[in-house]
Formats: structure tokens, sequence, C-alpha cells
């Protein structure tokens, strides 16, 4: 079965690479954009894949947090799921940028030249969260799959699943809030949040169903869920349809009504009617999505499907099942429990149907028999302290957000960052918890492990490093560490003793201008990327433009007074040219100053 | 990364190395080109402006007002903006043709055309002529990831096309649809000329959009400020004299162009007694570009 | 929305939520009842807050899905294990609608009503710390909640 996959997966991935690379080589015109939104098959990729990888998180943490029993190999399957799906969504908002590569301009970090990403736009927020996400996602399925060398971890993955829960529901909120927070009249909607989510959990557990039927097994408490979902996402669409009068009816059909077929006994016991139900639901979502992000889609003014969508849905789908299918067969016994299962399984009902499961002593001290103080319980050390740590570091972060140049001019509600405050804050509390279990657990019993464990975790740990490396290398991209202070002179000279020198005659070419001319000139048009004194203003030369040449005599002297006049007439590469701006006896007065100016500098 | 940044920043002649004369296309044949183009968007233009009243504009509400003490730069005495009169205009679409040479605005391929995607930053709306308005409260600006949509403190509302990643969030978020998408390499596709050089030419990837001639403004300022250090004068700089392109060629006088908090401007002098709009979708956002019609 | 209507939600709400997660009924009957819910709380916001004229207002967006998580936040004072937990979890669903149905709707020219956020936030937060919740600690929750959605 792995093998078919694959094949299938390989099948797939090679044309979409072909039209991966094509749209990467020809930019935003290569897809279907919409006309009013700009935005298109990409987009509706990155949110359809961004909600199957809730899956993972929402089956695991979730039921493991509100402690409904799953078997490993489930779970573990739905992890992977989760971080394959992450991995390809994760492509597809950075592909369709315009310019790929000023992509870390949107991280709110502030580089170098100490600019500063505008934290206003959900855009930034989406690029944290799902950053942080993905960080944790992997943290947890490292969790998991170690407890079985380092028994001690288990204790985390509770912790680390209450912390993964509302993060889970945190990224696709911001997910929703690019559309919900945007004046497209399509888009409006404050009810977005619960939309999205509804709809990723629904695709999502199609997905994990699907996998499972090809693993040989099936889970009636998913199948559950998925049928409930699809209700809920129908009551959703209504009020959908009466808050905005717009209705996706292929989305109906395919993820609303076929679904339905469910019901019918022959269908749902025999594994193809199974089958086409999960992809019939990924089908109607898929285009759910599509008739969202590009509302215009079929109207005349609208974008037209072609090859190169078809090709990304393709490179998706032949990426994800490639990568899921390699890592489960490379890991293979290590996914799963003691016990495999295989036909059907339900091993477990919701914990709200009043059974009154077995209660956790973890983390529940909330026992009348022997009451333990709040602030010296169990959970209050291992869950709230690295919570209220993660929270002041979010607190910081964000003080730290207002007081950037940025907003100096705008003013940064707080509702501009709130966003930000718990991806930050669940990442910090993470490190804490997981560092903790470093410490306390995988340390001390670190010799315990196989040579060959031990090399695949350096391995991991350098990968790291260099991504982190590679990170801070694109903030220093070569800049300055302070932006510069150079303030510029709007009188440098005594005014009272050149009166008759400042008004020359400035028509005819040959002449020169006086140099105190020259040096208001030179103060009101090169010093903002040369600098007053010639030594740029690094800040903005970096950002903007390729640095200039730096002033030095011998070099001026080497090109000569003409060249140098043609160069600031006519521009040259990123100079650009003053010709309508300058007379000739300017410009020569200008190249007069340069070179005084080079002489000082010695 | 920081090996793509240093390819990047040895990459030269991004900002038009010589176009303009480097290809072999004669200058009267591009503008007849540029003059088609024009021709056809004027007479496929469809849409309807939906207009409605709106009071004079002021100072920028809420963003803007931290100019003043503490902050390094002095509190902003201009708003720039124009006012279109309907009662003059006619359609004649001799502003597209003027705002595209003067900021040198790309043509579009044969397909584009088709499908009415046109890079000019005037469109024709109703009949009348339509750019960005410079909202004080702008919706783009504030979903801008890197913040290369951006206000001006004279109101504004700039383009930083070197900070721009084109992500489009602006672009889906204006509400009257007025900026314009890069979607095509336009200097390898000899579909731009580097006509005006105070104007960069725009990078395949990028978002544009009106400017309000910010390069004329700059230029006075400067101008201004540089004879003001010799005049030894203490003379706040209001942008007087300045017209954009498009106000420049309009035959009918029909653009005029100033400032909203100059009372000696030809624009509020113009404003003055009449009654002025701006379409439906924008007049919540403060609008600094808005048409007049009828008196008040 | 008049005030009135207002409070006829808050009381449509103490009535649905009576049916939910009653003794021994099964996982299908409780969540047809939240989708039956759910529509019912559309059709209410629909016609209550006359969203069929043309200018309505974009507040009532997500008022049908605040009326469901007011509902879920009474029904769980009935739970017969868990009922912390899911009151908190509850609450935080409200807290979690008001808030960023509050931001999208800031970024379209609207108020935030930080008042009411940081009302469920707070009644949140301390019924996390609860370790016994009494007869008399419920009733006083639902008059806090009722509290909030009329007067906040």
């Amino acid at each position: 079965m792995l093998n078919f996959l694959r094949f299938i997966g390989l099948l797939l991935l090679l044309p979409g690479l072909v039209a991966l690379g094509y749209s990467v080589y020809q930019g935003p015109a290569a897809w279907a954009v919409d006309s009013s939104t700009f935005w298109g098959t990409p987009i509706s990729l990155f949110v359809f894949w961004i909600g199957l990888a809730h899956a993972g998180t929402l089956l695991s943490a979730i039921f493991l947090a509100l402690d409904i029993k799953m078997d490993k190999r489930t779970a573990m399957m739905a992890e992977l799921s989760t971080l394959c799906s992450l991995a390809i969504a994760v492509i597809f908002p950075l592909m369709h940028l315009g310019v790929l590569d000023r992509f870390y301009m949107v991280l709110p970090l502030a580089d170098a030249r100490a600019n500063f990403s505008n934290i206003r736009s959900p855009l930034v927020w989406d690029f944290c969260c799902i950053g942080v996400y993905g960080i944790l996602s992997l943290l947890f399925f490292g969790t998991h799959l170690g407890a079985k060398t380092f028994s001690g971890l288990k204790k985390i993955r509770k912790p680390l699943a209450w912390l993964l829960f509302p993060l889970v529901l945190w990224v696709h909120t911001v997910v929703s809030l690019d559309f919900a927070a945007s004046f497209v009249p399509e888009w409006a909607g404050a009810f977005f949040p619960v939309y999205f989510i509804v709809g990723a959990v629904y695709s999502g557990i199609a997905l994990v169903c699907c996998i499972l039927w090809f693993e040989g097994y099936r889970m009636r408490l998913l199948e559950k869920l998925l049928m409930i979902s699809s209700w809920i996402l129908c009551a959703i669409w209504l009020w959908n349809f009466a808050a905005q009068r717009t209705f996706c009816t292929s989305a109906f059909i395919f993820a609303g009504l076929l679904p339905q077929l469910y019901w019918v006994e022959s269908i749902r016991e025999t594994r193809i009617g199974r089958i086409c139900i999960y992809l019939s639901v990924l089908l109607g979502l898929w285009l759910e999505r599509l008739f969202l992000v590009s509302p215009n889609l079929g109207t005349t003014a609208g974008a037209s499907f072609g090859w190169v969508d078809l090709g990304l849905i393709a490179f998706s789908a032949g990426a994800f099942i490639l990568a899921f299918t390699s890592i489960r067969g490379g890991l293979g016994s290590a996914m799963e429990g003691e016990s495999t299962f295989f036909g059907e399984v339900d091993s477990t009902d919701m914990a709200t149907s009043a059974d009154g499961s077995e209660e956790d002593e973890a983390l529940d001290p909330a026992d009348e028999k022997n009451y333990v103080e709040p602030w010296a319980s169990h959970e209050t050390r291992t869950l709230r302290f690295p919570l209220f740590v993660g929270f002041s570091v979010a607190t910081f972060f964000c003080i730290w957000c207002a007081a950037q140049l940025n907003f100096d001019n705008i003013e940064l509600s707080l509702a501009n960052v709130i966003p930000l405050v718990y991806p930050i804050a669940a990442l910090v509390a993470a490190f804490i918890v997981c560092g903790k279990a470093y410490v306390n657990e995988v340390r001390p019993n670190f010799g315990s492990v196989q040579l060959r464990h031990r090399k695949v975790m350096h391995v991991v740990a350098v990968l790291l490093l260099i991504m982190f490396g590679s990170l801070l290398g694109a903030f220093y991209a070569g800049g300055k560490s302070a932006p510069s202070n150079q303030e510029v002179a709007a009188q440098p000279y005594n005014f009272e003793n050149t009166e008759g020198d400042l008004i020359g005659d400035a028509d005819s070419s040959a002449q020169e201008i006086s140099a105190p001319r020259a040096a208001l000139i030179w103060n009101s048009r090169c010093a903002t990327c040369h600098g007053t004194d010639g030594k740029f203003n690094e800040k903005f030369i970096r950002e903007y433009y390729p640095v200039p040449q730096k002033l030095d005599s011998a070099r001026i002297d080497s090109i000569g007074v003409d060249s140098l006049v043609n160069v600031i007439l006519n521009g040259r590469a990123n100079m650009n040219a003053y010709g309508n701006r300058l007379s000739g006896s300017e410009a020569r007065g200008l190249v007069r100053y340069m070179q005084q100016l080079a002489k000082e500098a010695k | 990364m920081a090996l793509v940044g240093l390819l990047q920043g040895c990459k030269k002649g991004q900002l038009g190395d010589g176009a303009g004369t480097g290809s072999g296309e004669r200058l009267s044949a591009f503008m007849k080109r540029c003059e088609d183009e024009v021709r056809l968007a004027v007479s496929e233009a469809h849409g309807r402006m939906d207009l409605v009243k709106v009071p004079m504009p002021k100072e920028m509400k809420g963003s803007l007002a931290g100019f003043s003490a503490g902050s390094a730069r002095e509190a902003s005495v201009n708003r720039f903006g124009m006012a279109i009169d309907l009662d003059l205009c006619n359609g004649c679409g001799k502003c597209i043709l003027a705002c595209n040479t003067e900021n040198n605005v790309a043509l579009v391929t044969d397909e584009e055309a088709a499908r009415g995607r046109f890079m000019h930053w005037i469109d024709m709306r109703g009949g009348a002529p339509f750019m960005c308005a410079h909202c004080g409260d702008a919706p783009c600006e504030k979903v801008c990831p890197t913040g290369a949509a951006n206000h001006t403190p004279d109101g504004i509302s700039a383009m930083m096309y070197k900070r721009c990643t084109g992500s489009r969030f602006c672009g889906a978020n204006c509400p009257a649809k007025a900026r314009k998408f890069n979607f095509n390499d336009a200097q390898e596709l000899g579909l731009v000329r580097k006509l005006n050089y105070d104007v960069p030419l725009r990078e395949k990837g990028v978002m544009e959009k009106c400017s309000l001639c910010l390069h004329r403004l700059q230029n006075d300022r400067m101008r201004f400020k540089t004879e003001a250090a010799i005049a030894g004068s203490n003379a706040e700089w209001r942008g007087r004299g300045v017209k954009t392109a498009c106000a420049e060629a309009c035959p009918r006088n029909a653009i005029v162009f100033g400032n909203w908090l100059d009372p000696e401007s030809p624009l509020v002098k113009a404003a003055q007694g009449r009654q002025l709009y701006a379409p439906r979708e924008l007049a919540e956002h403060d609008p600094a570009v808005v048409f007049m019609m009828g008196k008040r | 929305m008049t005030p009135f209507v207002n409070a006829l939600a808050c009381l449509l709400c103490l009535a649905s939520a009576m049916f939910l997660w009653r003794y021994k009924s099964s996982f299908y009957r409780n969540s047809l009842l939240l989708v039956g819910f759910m529509i019912i709380f559309g059709v209410f916001t629909f016609f209550g807050g006359e969203m069929f004229e043309a200018g309505s207002i974009p507040m009532l967006e997500h008022y049908p899905f605040k009326m469901l998580a007011l509902s879920l936040c009474f029904s769980t004072t009935s739970l017969a294990v868990r009922r912390r937990r899911y009151m908190v979890l509850a609450q935080v669903f409200w807290l979690w609608i008001e808030l960023f149905g509050g931001i999208s709707l800031f970024y379209r020219g609207f108020d935030i009503a930080w008042t009411r956020i940081i009302a469920i936030a707070g009644i949140a937060f301390f019924s996390s710390l609860l370790s016994k919740i009494s007869k008399e600690m419920e009733f006083c929750l639902m008059v806090f909640w009722i509290a909030v959605w009329i007067f906040f």
C-alpha cells in the first residue's frame, strides 16, 4: 500500500513541481488571480492545508487534554499529518509573494537597519502564529516519539497538549482574520473565526479518516465527529448566506449533502463508499476555500483557472502523500503502540457524555479530599508558571513594539497586538516545559540511548542551529547595527559673508557655482543617500538601494570631472539622473564639493 | 539568506539602467502605443461611482497627529489632495496619458489589456477620472505587512517600492481598488521607458498607485528649502505653485491640486462653496482626493 | 437591535441551555440540538436585528454565535462531571468570539467592547481557580453572565 501511495505521490508531484517552478519564475501572473482581491489559488491552497494541519493537534492534543482516550497509532498518524500539511501550507503564502526574497521583512523583529514590520497587519500575525505552531507541533511529535526511550517525557505531554489546544484554534482564527479584518465585501464576517475553525476541523478529520483508511482500519468516533461537523458547517453556511447573500453551491453539495450518504448502511460499511465520502468532503472544502479567496472566479472580469493552478494543487497533494508515506515508512513501528488495530476501532466515547471516566491525577488538583494550595499545586508548577512567564514576555514584546520607530506616527492599539500575545506566550512556555524535561529527564538518561539515535539527535540539533543562523543572517543582511544619526544641516556656512556668491550665474554650464551653494545642493539633493559628509546614510541606502561607491579622492581624480558630471546629470546604475533638476554648472560645483569632502575625509 | 541578500545587492541596473535609450523602438512609436492603450482603456471603462456627500478634508484623523511635539519632525501644516470638478470634466482621458508619461507607468500585454487589467494610475469610472484618494485613515496601510504602504507627514499615502514584498493585501483591502500590481517585468518586455528621470521604474512584483506626483512636491520642497536657507527666512513650505501632471494636462482645468490646510491654495479656493463628493466606499476613510459637483 | 430584543435573546439562551447534556442523552442528540439552536439563533438575529434591511449593522454578524456561547455557558452548570473545566472552556469560547469578532470589526472601523471582554476574561480566569462550585456559586455565575450580556 505504501509503495502504491508513493507512486501516486510521485505522479502528482513531478508535474506539480513544474507548475511550482514556473509560477515562482513567472510570478503571480502565472496562476489565476482574482481581479478584486489580487489573491488566488496559492492562498486557497494555504487556507486548505493549514486547515488540514489542525487535525493532528486537534485529535491528539485536545483529546489528550480533555482525557479522551485514543490509541497511540492513530494519534501519531494525526500528528504526522499535521506536520506534513503544515510544511506544505507554508510554501504557498511564500510563493505567492511578488518579491520572494523580501519575505523576512514580515517578521516582527527589528532587523539590523532598525526596520520593523507593520505589526498591525494580519499577515504578520499569520507569519508568527504559523511559525510557533510549527515549532510546537514538532516538539509535541518529538516528545511523543521520544517517550518510548525516555519515559519521563510522558509527563510533559499533557502540559504541552494544554498549550497546543488554544494555539491550534488561535492559528486558524488569525488565518480567518486575514479575511475578516479586510474591506472586501465577501469577506466581511465577524463570525469568520468560528466558521474557519469548523471548516478546518471538518477537513482535518476527513484527512485523518483517509489516512486510517489506507492504514486499514477505521475509527467510529472520528466518523461521528465528521458527520457532526458537516451539520455545523451547513448551519454556518446558512448564516453566511443570511449575512452576505453569497453561497457556494458546489461546496454545499460535496461537503454538505454527499457526506450524508454515510447514513446509508450499504455505503457506510463498504471501503469504497467510505473513502468516497472522505474525498468528497475534502473536495468540497477545497472548492469552498477557492470560492472564498477568489469571489469573482468564473465571471468575465475574474480569474481563469489554468494548468498552473491544477499543477499547484497536484504539487500540494503529491508532496503531502510523499512526505507522509516516507516518514511513516521510515519510522515504522515507532509510530505504533503495543496493540495494533485492524478493522474497526471504537475505543472511546466523548468525555462529555456522563460516564465519568477516571480523573487524571497529574493536572487536576481540584480534589476536595486533599486540598492543595493553588500556588503550590502541580498544575501551577508545570503549566501556570511557564504560561505566566510566557505572558510576561509577550507583554514586554508588545511594549517594545509600541516603542518602535514606525509607531511614532501611527497609533498602535491593543487590538493590533493581541493576536500575537498567545503565540509568543505559548512559545516561551513550551520552551520552559521542554527545557525542564530535557534537564530532568533526558540528559541524565542520555547514556542509555543507542548510538544511532544519538547521531540522529546531533544531526537534528546542527540543522536547527543552521536554520537559526540563517535567520539571523537575513536580519543582518550586511547592515549596520545602528541607524544613522546624521542631521542634515540647513545652514552650513555663514551667509552674511558670502552673500554675493550665493546667487551666482547658474546658467552657463562651463562656469562653476560657488562652494556654499554646492554644499547646500549637496545637503538637499545628495545627502539622503551619500550623507552630509559623504560617508553614506547607512539606514537609507542599505534598505532601499545597493551601497554606492565610497568617496575616495584617488578614485574621483582618476574618473575625472567630466565623467562625474555626466553621472550626476544622466545617472548610472542606481544613481538617479538629475539632468532636469540640476544645471551643468551646479553638477560641476557638486563634483568640486565631492573632491573637497573626499579630502576632508582623509 | 545572507547570501541571497548579498547576491541581490550585487545585482545592478534594477532601477532602469539605461532604460529609454537601450531599446531599438523609436520614442514616437512608443508614445503612439501609450496613446492607443489609453484610448482603449477609456473606451472600455466600466463601473460607476456611487458618490456621497463629504465635508471638506481637514487634518488627517488620528494616525498622524503624533507628528507634533516629542517627535523629531515638526507638526505638519500640509495635506495635499485634489478635487475633480464633475461639472467641467468630459472624460477625455488626457489626464491618464499625462499621468502615464509623467510617472513612467508601464504598458500591459495584449491579453491583460483584453481583461481590462491596466497599470494606469488613473481609471475612468462613470465618465470621470478616478485615482487613489490618499485616505487619511487608509485601509491599505493598516494591512501592509512590511510597512511599505505608509503615510508621509504631508498626507500622501506613499509606496516604498523597495520594501514591498508583493503580498497584495493592500490591493485586496482597498475598498475602491485603486492599487495596481506589477504582474510583468515591464522593463524586460519593453513595456516601459524611463520617460521621466525623476520617477523610478517599478520592478516586477510590487504594488503601485497614484503618488500625487510626489517627485514634483519633493523637488519643490528642496528648491524652497534651499532658497529659504539662502534668504535666511523661516518660512514654512506649503507646496504652493505645484501641480500634478493630470491637473496640468486637463484641457478644462477640471482637476485642481493643492493643499487642504492652506487657505491660499487654489484647491481650497476652488472647493469653497462647492458640494464635495467621494465614492461611497471611501467616504468613511477621510479621502483627500474628492469630487466637486454643483453649489452647496 | 433594541435592548429588549437583546434581553429576549438572553432568555432564549437560558431556555435552550436546559435541553443540553441531559443525563444519558446521546452524542448525536446533543450535537443535533446544538445545530438546531444555531439555526434558531440565526433566524432570531436575522429578524430580531432586522438584518434583512440593506444597511444592517455589521455588529450583528457574530451575534448568533455569541448566543450559542452564552447558551453553552448556562448549560455547563448542569453538568455532572468536570464542571469546572467545561465551564471555563465555554466562557473562553464566548471570550474568543467576542475578542476576535471585535478585532475584525475594529479593522472595519468599530470600537471594541473592552469592558465586556475584560469582564468575561476575569470571570473565566477566576472560575478556573474555583475548586468547588456550589449551587450558590452557580447562581452567582449565571447572574454575572446575564449582567455581562445585558449591561456591558
